[in-house]
């Protein structure tokens, strides 16, 4: 005892000192990142989203890279889609309404008759669907309801304020009908194409979209027949209105915690009614600048397809699970679209290695319970190269699950579709400027063994012999069984 | 805005790098070690990935990820370890003496 206090008033000079200020500062500092990483892993700024504003989470430098063709690839001569079979719950809702035992195939209208004789796997689903699934849906809801309460409730609490459709032709709803601040009927005369798509995209941010991008039209992608309740004559293709020269592209996140405990507890209706609220305003301003203006509004309300616009708008590219991937958001946002004939600026589309990555990952398809996202490659869509989801399997799921309605899982598993922390945003930085592809490897392994899911089949309700397993565990609020007396 | 992801932070982070270099580097004088730039530069990679597993591990603990943050953390720490070893040999090789 006596040396050391003698050690101590002798020999602690300024060296001494700054050693032990050294070993302190060690310690004092790696505490201070092991609380920065916390901080980084459980800060909700960096969910990304609506929330918000002036497009403070736009923030991937696109020009970097910007490209002169999209990362899709046309291969043949194109065909543009029938929304009333292509377009899984237009089909179907008429399926349903028009299938009758003793007829069979044909009580069906030509058109689905048509479809059916060339796709038979597609009506077996849908059978199943209608036959087995809906009534085992029912029959479980009955039992476990209670669990999904809340996030039921909060699905339709998301999904109750909405615009009222559009649903005149395009040459009646679309142009503007009156005025407001009196003046000539003429559209106001804009500067220059550039300047507006600025003043658009600042617009759209200011209403809350998270992205905004600006597509030049391509007829391919307008439906040829339409889908029910937008204006159009039924049954007959849809001439593509002139006035339809650009796409205003607008999105918004579904929330984060939700998201994350899909299929049973996520929603899109919340990111949907957010992206379809901003995209009527956003063509209300357009409209009293004297231009046409529609919007399209998905899950419901729409007159094209939405992904390859989104490409063309340089917002993402396609991924393997067939929706487009942002660099911001992943694949968790939903879209809205607004055409119009004000003069704009396009944008370029963006090749920031999905591609290549998907090729590599493939985690969304080993989580599909349904098997419907492909482990091969793309294939010719419509003259199109490109993945291809099995749609009627991917309903069919939704169909066997008793949450608020949906899946989700291959957004809550993307390894784009992380949280803007450093972490992430490392990964995502490392894999895109990597030309090799070996971090892409890298990257999936870790992926894989870090962040495992539940056993797919655990996702099923129980009569199809799952657990109503979710991706992660809810968030606090949506725990029925917490406020709830079961 | 959070301390930890304030510009305060990263500034006392600083200091604390600053205090850390200036301690290793009086240590090894005392020892009559040499530290050649090299030395300074595998210190600083070494910290950069010390560094990195710890923030690794309190993300996922943040993120709730806590299976990412045990796997990451045994793994990262590992390598950390026996790079750690590794490099605590290099810094102490001394020059060798004319006979």
């Amino acid at each position: 005892m006596k040396s050391i206090k003698l050690n101590i008033g002798k020999k602690f000079n300024r060296r001494q000192f700054l050693k032990a200020s050294g070993l302190a500062s060690a310690a004092l500092g790696s505490t201070g990142l092991g609380f920065f990483g916390y901080e980084a892993g459980k800060n909700p700024e960096s969910y990304t989203g609506w929330e918000n504003f002036e497009g403070a989470n736009q923030s991937f430098n696109r020009k970097r890279k910007s490209v002169d063709h999209p990362t899709y690839e046309k291969i043949g001569s194109s065909q543009r889609p029938d929304a009333r079979t292509e377009v899984i719950f237009q089909r179907r809702s008429l399926f349903m309404r028009q299938w009758k035992d003793d007829t069979g195939l044909e009580g069906l209208d030509d058109y689905l008759q048509e479809y059916y004789r060339k796709r038979p796997e597609d009506l077996d689903l849908d059978l199943y669907s209608m036959k087995e699934l809906m009534p085992k849906m029912m029959s479980d809801s009955r039992k476990y309801r209670q669990k999904f309460i809340l996030s039921n409730a909060w699905s339709n609490a998301m999904g109750a304020v909405s615009p009222r459709s559009t649903n005149e032709p395009p040459e009646k709803s679309d142009f503007p009908s009156r005025r407001r601040f009196g003046g000539p009927t003429e559209p106001e005369k804009m500067k220059s194409p550039e300047l507006t798509s600025n003043l658009i995209k600042k617009i759209a941010h200011e209403l809350g979209s998270t992205l905004v991008g600006i597509a030049k039209l391509n007829p391919d992608w307008v439906y040829l027949y339409p889908m029910r309740g937008r204006g159009f004559e039924q049954d007959k293709p849809i001439d593509v209105p002139k006035h339809w020269e650009y796409a205003v592209v607008v999105g918004t996140p579904m929330s984060w915690d939700p998201m994350y405990a899909n299929p049973n507890y996520g929603t899109s209706n919340d990111a949907y009614s957010r992206s379809r609220i901003i995209a009527y305003r956003l063509a209300s301003f357009i409209k009293q600048l004297g231009y046409a203006a529609r919007p399209h509004t998905p899950g419901t309300s729409y007159d094209l397809m939405v992904p390859p616009i989104l490409i063309d708008a340089g917002l993402g590219e396609q991924g393997r699970p067939s929706i487009v991937i942002t660099p911001e958001l992943g694949n968790n946002f939903r879209p809205a679209i607004v055409t119009t004939n004000l003069p704009l600026n396009p944008d370029k589309p963006i090749d920031f290695g999905v591609q290549r990555f998907c090729k590599t990952c493939k985690i969304c398809a080993e989580n599909c319970p349904s098997g419907a996202i492909s482990f091969g490659g793309k294939v010719e869509v419509r003259g199109y190269l490109r993945y291809q989801v099995d749609t009627a399997k991917c309903l069919n799921f939704w169909n066997s699950t008793l949450g608020s309605m949906g899946c989700r899982l291959c957004v809550a598993v993307c390894p784009y579709t992380r949280k803007a922390n450093w972490l992430h945003k490392t990964a995502l930085k490392v894999s895109m400027n990597d030309p090799t592809g070996v971090s892409d490897w890298a990257l999936t392994g870790l992926q894989k063994r870090f962040y495992p899911g539940p056993d797919p089949q655990k996702y099923y309700m129980p009569s199809l012999g799952g657990e109503n397993a979710s991706y992660r565990e809810p968030p606090w609020w949506l725990k029925a069984e917490d406020f709830i007396e079961f | 805005m959070n301390f930890f992801n304030s510009g305060l932070f990263w500034f006392i982070e600083g200091i604390f790098a600053c205090l850390v270099v200036i301690g290793i580097k009086i240590w090894m004088e005392d020892r009559g070690i040499p530290m050649p730039y090299w030395k300074w530069l595998l210190f600083g990679l070494w910290i950069l990935f010390l560094g990195f597993t710890i923030a690794f591990i309190g993300t996922n603990i943040g993120e709730k990820e806590v299976t990412a943050a045990v796997k990451g953390g045994i793994l990262f720490g590992l390598i950390s370890i026996i790079l750690g070893v590794g490099l605590w040999r290099l810094l102490l090789i001394k020059p060798k003496r004319n006979s």
